[in-house]
């Protein structure tokens, strides 16, 4: 261990205080924000964190670049991929990412004991719960959007019918925005009970896709059988059949067993806001909780 | 003077246990420390002074402001450095004390001053820029000291800042706890389950036992000299030579280790160091040293 120079230069420098502006809780909440938001991209930390989510957001918006190439290239008179069946399609990326990305933001500070530094400091724990919570929807709107923001420029660049792709566009979005509420609530909820982030990222995977292959097995077989009945009620039990569920509502994209009648497609849209609800306040009173510990 | 800390008839239980119990206190600007054994009440005593956990009764002020209605306040102007591990072994200590700083309200670029500040004082110097995951003890528990001092709070919460470092790095820790109660001019409150410890930091100490006051004075009451003298002599069998002869001369001694513990009477009439220097040279032994016999804090807890 070095030396603590007790005498000379640094002890005579002498301690100077400070008397400069202090912000509010607001502003302290903006900046918890901002830096889990970075984390979540491992922007602000090491080099080697950096590399999964990149990674993944390469992959994710890979296909969106070639399909916007393929336009331009061969002139398409539509786009060879809907904007809401996008994020369908990449599901095991973004389960990927969230699932490995959330630890960051809620594993990390419970596993090292940060969160009693965070604790002690003016913003309340349902705060800090917020700005983590809305650090990883922002994030995973990120993942969602700029694949669909990529297509719809590419779209509309080449001469596609405007208002036929805004509205499209626009319908993707309010879904990705319902997914990504609902995967942040169920994504922050596992990690913020759990101080492993293995644990966190093999629990939240396997409810995303686990679940999503339960559902979607359910479904074909009620399907096959006659009773797409059965496959509308298992279609509430997973995000991403919820998701599935809304977008045959919204849009003219097919899927299994898709919700019939006013009621089952009120209950499928009430269902993702349920479950977004429901991860937000388990967030909140996890961390109310541990404050009071 | 104004009371940094004021507590009156605070109570928490959890359930069962009795954490605080009817606990009055009051410390003054300068040095405190809190006394305890584990379990006596310590760091509930601090969640509540940081208005983290309400207490059950009572009330309790920290800087003139309440636990209860005005914690947010209070958080802003207190450091706290925990007793458990609080660092991100991937996260260099630079980084963390911005970022902490900000968490307390600072603006971007005063955090990252305060920041070079506070670690320059708590002696990290090159490897602030290194992950935390590498430090030694020592080297952590000045990070998590820097934190504590990142936002120029006017009240420091330290929480066993001793706690499982080696003797020399023991030393150097309250070293640097005690510059920053006199050098920075802030008030401390430190706890430990070693008393000796804050005999040496602390300008005033409270005894807690099963969260209930058992004492608080100021240190110095608690080491006046009790007017008893310690003397050291060298030589061939100097300790008992010595011992008697001083008995003979009218003075109780006893042996204390290495030492003889003299109780002259003040009656005697004589000068007892004349006494002590002249016996010492009649039996030809060196004399090492004389010294006055404070009391410890030790001995104080277990009077109580």
């Amino acid at each position: 261990m070095p030396e603590v120079p007790r005498t000379g230069v640094i002890h005579d420098l002498g301690y100077r205080p400070y008397d400069g502006p202090r912000n509010g809780s607001g502003a302290i909440a903006w900046a918890l924000f901002l830096s889990g938001f970075r984390n979540a991209f491992g922007l602000g930390r090491s080099g080697k964190s950096k590399v999964l989510p990149f990674l993944l957001l390469g992959l994710n918006l890979l296909p969106a670049v070639i399909v916007v190439g393929a336009m331009t290239l061969f002139g398409l008179d539509e786009l060879p991929i809907d904007y809401s069946r996008y994020a369908s399609s990449t599901q095991i990326l973004l389960s990927i990412f969230v699932a490995a990305q959330a630890p960051v933001l809620f594993s990390r500070d419970l596993r090292h004991g940060t969160i009693s530094l965070y604790l002690a400091r003016p913003l309340s724990s349902a705060a800090y719960a917020v700005a983590r919570w809305a650090a990883l929807l922002a994030a995973t709107l990120v993942f969602l959007l700029v694949p669909i923001i990529a297509l719809y420029v590419g779209a509309v660049l080449s001469e596609l019918d405007f208002w036929e792709q805004t509205e499209g566009a626009a319908k993707a979005i309010l879904l990705a925005v319902l997914l990504a509420l609902g995967l942040t609530g169920i994504g922050g909820l596992i990690a913020s009970v759990s101080v492993r982030r293995g644990f966190a990222v093999v629990a939240t995977i396997a409810v995303l896709l686990l679940g999503n292959g339960v559902v979607t097995a359910v479904q074909g077989i009620a399907e096959v059988q006659g009773e797409p009945r059965i496959g509308e009620v298992a279609g509430l039990f997973s995000p991403y059949s919820l998701y599935r569920g809304g977008m045959a509502a919204l849009t003219d994209n097919v899927a299994l067993t898709p919700p019939t009648g006013a009621a089952m497609t009120a209950a499928y849209f009430g269902v993702m806001v349920l479950v977004a609800a429901v991860g937000f306040v388990g967030i909140l009173v996890r961390y109310r909780r541990i404050a009071g510990r | 003077m104004e009371q940094v800390i004021r507590t009156r008839g605070l109570t928490k239980d959890y359930g069962s246990v009795m954490a605080l119990d009817d606990l009055s206190l009051d410390t003054r600007p300068g040095m405190s420390g809190l006394v305890g054994a584990n379990g006596a009440g310590k760091s509930t005593l601090i969640k509540v002074l940081l208005g983290l956990v309400p207490p059950s009764s009572g009330e309790a002020t920290v800087l003139g402001l309440d636990v209860i209605k005005d914690a947010a306040a209070i958080r802003a102007r207190v450091g706290y450095l925990p007793e458990h591990d609080c660092l991100p072994p991937d996260v260099s200590a630079s980084d963390f004390v911005v970022h902490l700083g900000m968490m307390s309200g600072l603006p971007r670029v005063a955090a990252r001053e305060r920041a070079a500040e506070v670690l320059r004082h708590v002696g990290l110097a090159e490897e602030r820029y290194r992950p935390m995951g590498g430090y030694s003890t020592g080297m952590k528990q000045r990070a998590k000291l820097a934190q504590a001092l990142a936002h120029d709070p006017r009240l420091v919460l330290l929480d066993e800042p001793t706690n499982g470092l080696d003797p020399a790095a023991r030393d150097d820790m309250l070293g640097l706890v005690q510059r920053v109660g006199q050098d920075f001019g802030f008030s401390v409150l430190v706890t430990s389950h070693l008393l000796g410890e804050l005999e040496r930091v602390s300008d005033n100490v409270v005894i807690l036992d099963s969260g209930r006051l058992l004492r608080a004075s100021q240190t110095r009451d608690f080491l006046d000299a009790t007017g008893t003298l310690l003397v050291e002599v060298i030589g061939e069998d100097a300790q008992a030579r010595m011992g008697h002869a001083l008995a003979a001369a009218g003075v109780p001694v006893q042996a204390r280790g290495g030492l003889l513990a003299l109780d002259p009477d003040p009656e005697l009439g004589v000068d007892v160091h004349d006494l002590i220097r002249d016996t010492a040279f009649d039996l030809g032994v060196g004399l090492v040293r004389i010294q006055a016999d404070h009391r410890r804090i030790e001995d104080v807890f277990a009077d109580a």
